[in-house]
């Protein structure tokens, strides 16, 4: 019940994220989102008495919830881009939609088969699942560089509570390969939008079209 | 007969009381030392025996518009179940509660309009706006408790006597910050309008209500009032649902746990009166958006629960 | 020394290449560490991998993560070649630019020596990984290590095409690892207690995999490591960092990163081999290896830019290596990759000295290449022959056996649109070289280059033609 609960509020505060064009409000959304994430883990190893799954939830909380959201606050805070306009869809229905995205992420965990003696976790399912269209909904919707980001890190919760739950959980080593590896994509991409941005002067990456063929 | 007794005093004491409320913990957060508790009280007495002063162009619209909101927020406060009694009229239906608001907005803004002042024209249709915005998530708030029982009448949904499913805590939670957000937009608090501002062209409530004074005035403010008691009522009503599993089932400590939280809403306003910047007009749809979406994950909740 | 310490030191060495070519502040030296050390390993490799090659023994085990079989020690082979000749030309193509005043920041160059060391570090390990996580995290650091290559000449359009090539890969690998979890998950239906991501036990249980997941998760993997590899609708990011890395980085990516996301869908390919999905995972591949082929040659009828023609054709051929990976065969897969590769290097290289005689990468800028310089010409057309498929070149071989075995296997639709893409593709390069060999000389400042700069893409030229003599499909046979 409390899982289902936890697991299910990370997906809404992605939701809730796409709501909004302030960069601060979206990254300390994301900030939450993945704390949910980390104590979801904690309770997944509680309830299933897997150590090195507390070991995740330390990482997370470590990598994600306290470095990655710093590093990106502080690049937004250098970068002063305070509001992301977004390209086709308005950010309201952009959230409305990303709801709707909840309800199909739902209907297609349905129709995965499940472990049973998972059966407490399917909303890990529909959360993982929510979790990644909404990354891209995310991606798709806005033009900053740092939103995009963003958008990416929120999808690769997604993929991380979808493992968590539906397969309980990769390899500890192979986890860890993961974050690093996604640590230092947000690092080389923090560096590159410093780049952009000494180039461009901005970071609107739907301007970004001059090579083509 | 206690009951009625306590509700009937309630009425007359809390909305007045919850404004007076939250003006003084606004002044306490803004450093000032602020008016008396009591000085909405005040404040309507002495509008009372004011004389009023209308328009030359006004028409009998103007006092009727004034007359019947204030007729629409009495019957609603008597027929809602805002606090945990059952309501003196009973079997209010959720969408007659939706259209008895719009009504009452639209005489509202028929009076406004009446007395030909461009200030009336303008928040006249700032208000329709966003009532127009906020009305789908009132309707989905309040729809997703009538979901889980399927029924539609008010009383029947706030009645603490329907069994408690796994899902529930999450419906109520989702309805209850819904209303919350949805009532400062239908009372028009701080991200969408300032109340204490007095620069015409950015007000909304305020200017509709310029043209009043005198006896209109005082029911102007106290049909707010009501309207105000009304929406944090619900929304506390809705939170306590949500942790009704671990209240004890005393009625008199359950009343006590409404007033409170009526009072903590009015706080809660107040604080972010302090902090809030009023939002650009263009970005309200974007903040009202969150009602909507709020009210979305009720439904979605109440229906994964049927199923 | 044991075969296993040797085989270790052959990972070892780039690493600290790698680092002494970064601590180095000057370029040339950081040069000479980076080739060395590549070259070095090459040599350990093939010390340790030509035995096995030869033998009768079909995997060689290391750890339980790290196993190579035979395709993957041919692979190693190929890819350790091609990173050490492009750091070789790299070594050449920074002395000349600058001479030509083009580049200021010696510390730059010593950066890309190290990255491509890293990088080179991140291809093996791909190459090697028995196990499905490790596979996705080197082909995830292959992206994350080369974006600092595309990034080297830091103009405007270096830096769009770096982002693009950071974000659009990332997100198809994110994909990846979830089709990676899907699998994971797929082999927890009864298959292996608590489930496996070693292709070892995954391959053996594949007919007790969850068929659903499995299929899921192969459709997931082949989105995220065809992004990766440039299959047609995803392949939007290959064109433009090909063309902004500087000439060697662009071979090594042709050349070898491409390889590694393909070899990536091979192993996951083979995972679904028995089960009831096998045929279906085979045909998704085939026919996105077709389309590919077919678009990619539409594509090089109108390009503008020399490096981009020669990122196209990449495309073209990685559609045909995905062909040869649906129809199964291991031996077609790693031919194509090996003549591709050889000739992709020396097409890059050439078409690195061309932009620094002509100082402009526009293909309607360059013309009279005849005059102005005739090697460079003739390395251009050799090139741009063999990369097509004519004989007397290895890739005509391969492409014939690629040909000859879809016919076999009753797919003649798929041989037909293959042989009018490569004619399209035969037509569309002839011209564009065609256009730029003849012609008056349009430039006033021309920067002849001497034979030392064109010794390694006349060498790789002439291995080509040297593979089309001696590859027999026999020798293939043993490669699985």
């Amino acid at each position: 019940m409390i899982f289902t609960l936890l697991i299910l509020s990370s997906a809404i505060m992605a939701v809730l994220m796409v709501g909004t064009g302030q960069v601060r409000s979206n990254i300390i959304f994301y900030s939450f989102q993945t704390l949910l994430i980390a104590l979801t883990t904690c309770v997944f190893a509680y309830v299933e008495n897997e150590h090195k799954h507390y070991i995740l939830a330390l990482v997370i909380f470590i990598v994600k919830t306290m470095g990655l959201s710093l590093f990106l606050l502080w690049l937004t805070k250098r970068i002063g881009t305070a509001r992301d306009t977004g390209t086709f869809l308005p950010h309201p229905l952009a959230m409305h939609l990303s709801v709707l995205l909840l309800i199909f992420a739902q209907i297609l965990s349905c129709q995965l088969p499940h472990l049973s003696k998972l059966e407490d976790f399917s909303a890990g399912g529909t959360a993982g699942i929510s979790l990644i269209l909404t990354g891209i909904l995310f991606m798709l919707t806005r033009r900053l560089a740092i939103s995009q980001v963003l958008g990416f890190l929120t999808m690769e919760n997604g993929i991380f509570l979808f493992a968590l739950t539906q397969a309980s959980g990769m390899p500890l080593f192979v986890e860890m390969g993961i974050f690093l590896d996604v640590f230092v994509a947000v690092m080389i991409s923090g560096l590159l939008i410093f780049r952009i941005k000494h180039s461009f002067e901005h970071i609107d990456v739907t301007l970004l079209t001059s090579l083509k063929d | 007969m206690v009951s009625y007794i306590v509700y009937s005093i309630m009425i007359l004491i809390l909305p007045l009381l919850l404004m007076g409320f939250l003006q003084k913990i606004k002044a306490k957060l803004q450093n000032r030392i602020g008016a008396p508790l009591l000085q909405p009280f005040f404040n309507v007495l002495k509008l009372w025996n004011k004389t009023q002063i209308l328009s030359e162009d006004a028409s009998f619209l103007f006092r009727f518009g004034i007359l019947l909101n204030f007729c629409i927020a009495t019957y609603l406060i008597l027929s809602v179940p805002w606090l945990n009694f059952s309501p003196m009229i009973m079997g209010l239906d959720l969408f007659l509660l939706v259209y008895l608001l719009a009504a009452a907005r639209f005489f509202n803004i028929l009076s406004a309009l009446d007395t030909g002042s461009p200030f009336g024209a303008f928040s006249g249709s700032r208000e329709a706006a966003l009532s127009f915005l906020v009305e789908p998530s009132l309707v989905l708030c309040l729809l997703a408790p009538g979901l889980l029982i399927n029924s539609n009448v008010m009383s029947e949904m706030f009645a603490f006597k329907t069994a408690v499913n796994s899902d529930n805590p999450a419906v109520w939670i989702f309805a209850s910050l819904g209303l919350f957000i949805t009532a400062l937009v239908e009372l028009s608090r701080m991200p969408v309008d300032d109340p204490n501002t007095h620069l015409e062209l950015t007000m909304v409530h305020e200017a509709m209500i310029i043209e009043a004074s005198g006896r209109n005035l005082a029911l102007c403010e106290y049909s707010y009032a009501l309207k105000l008691t009304l929406f944090f009522g619900l929304s506390v009503q809705c939170f306590l649902h949500a942790v009704s599993a671990f209240l004890p089932s005393n009625e008199w400590l359950t009343l006590f746990f409404s007033v409170i939280g009526m009072f903590f809403l009015a706080a809660v306003l107040a604080m972010l009166e302090t902090v809030l910047v009023k939002l650009k007009w263009t970005k309200c749809p974007d903040f009202i958006a969150y009602a909507l979406t709020m009210g979305m994950f009720a439904c979605i909740v109440a229906l994964r629960g049927r199923t | 020394m044991s075969l296993e310490t040797i085989f270790w030191s052959a990972f070892l060495l780039p690493l600290l290449g790698a680092l002494c070519a970064g601590l180095f502040s000057r370029s040339s030296l950081s040069g000479i560490c980076a080739i060395v050390s590549s070259w070095m390993s090459l040599i350990l490799l093939t010390y340790v991998l030509l035995p096995f090659l030869q033998s009768d023994k079909t995997v060689l085990f290391f750890s339980s993560l790290i196993v190579c079989s035979k395709l993957s020690a041919a692979f190693l082979l190929l890819t350790v070649l091609v990173v050490a000749t492009a750091l070789t030309q790299s070594y050449l193509f920074f002395q000349n630019e600058f001479k030509d005043g083009k580049l200021h920041q010696q510390k730059h160059i010593c950066w890309f020596y190290s990255f491509s060391l890293l990088f080179l570090l991140a291809m093996m390990s791909v190459f090697v990984s028995e196990n499905l996580g490790t596979l996705w995290i080197s082909v995830e650091a292959t992206s994350l290590l080369s974006a600092g290559l595309v990034y080297f000449s830091r103009t405007n359009h270096a830096i769009e095409a770096t982002w693009k090539y950071l974000i659009i890969c990332s997100v198809g690998i994110a994909f990846a690892l979830l089709g990676t979890i899907f699998i994971f998950a797929s082999s927890q239906y009864g298959a292996v207690e608590g489930g496996s991501l070693s292709f070892a036990i995954l391959e053996a249980k594949s007919a007790l995999l969850q068929p659903l997941l499995l299929k899921l998760g192969f459709i997931f993997c082949l989105v995220g490591y065809g992004t990766k590899s440039g299959v047609f609708p995803l392949h939007s990011w290959l064109p433009d960092a090909h063309s902004e890395a500087p000439a060697p980085a662009s071979a090594m990516l042709s050349a070898s990163l491409l390889n590694c996301a393909l070899f990536a869908i091979f192993k996951v390919l083979k995972i679904t081999n028995l089960s009831s999905c096998g045929i279906s995972c085979d045909r998704a591949c085939l026919w996105a290896g077709v389309i590919t082929v077919l678009a990619a040659s539409f594509f090089l009828i109108k390009q503008h830019g020399l490096k981009r023609l020669w990122a196209y054709s990449s495309i073209e051929n990685v559609g045909l290596m995905m062909v040869a990976i649906g129809l199964g065969s291991a031996p077609i897969f790693f031919l194509q990759a090996l003549n591709h590769s050889i000739v992709k290097v020396s097409l890059f290289c050439t078409a690195g000295n061309i932009i620094q005689i002509c100082g402009t990468k526009e293909l309607s800028h360059i013309s009279g290449l005849l005059k102005i310089s005739p090697l460079n010409a003739a390395l251009l057309l050799l090139g741009g022959l063999a990369v097509t498929g004519t004989p007397p070149f290895g890739t005509f071989i391969s492409e014939w056996m690629l040909l000859s075995l879809s016919v076999e296997r009753h797919f003649a639709v798929v041989a037909v649109i293959i042989l009018v893409s490569l004619t399209i593709a035969f037509i569309a390069i002839i011209y564009h070289i065609g256009r730029m060999l003849i012609g008056n000389v349009r430039i006033e400042k021309t920067n002849i280059t001497s034979i030392k700069y064109s010794a390694i893409p006349l060498l790789l030229i002439i291995v080509s033609v040297a593979l089309c003599f001696v590859i027999r499909p026999e020798l293939l046979g043993e490669i699985k």
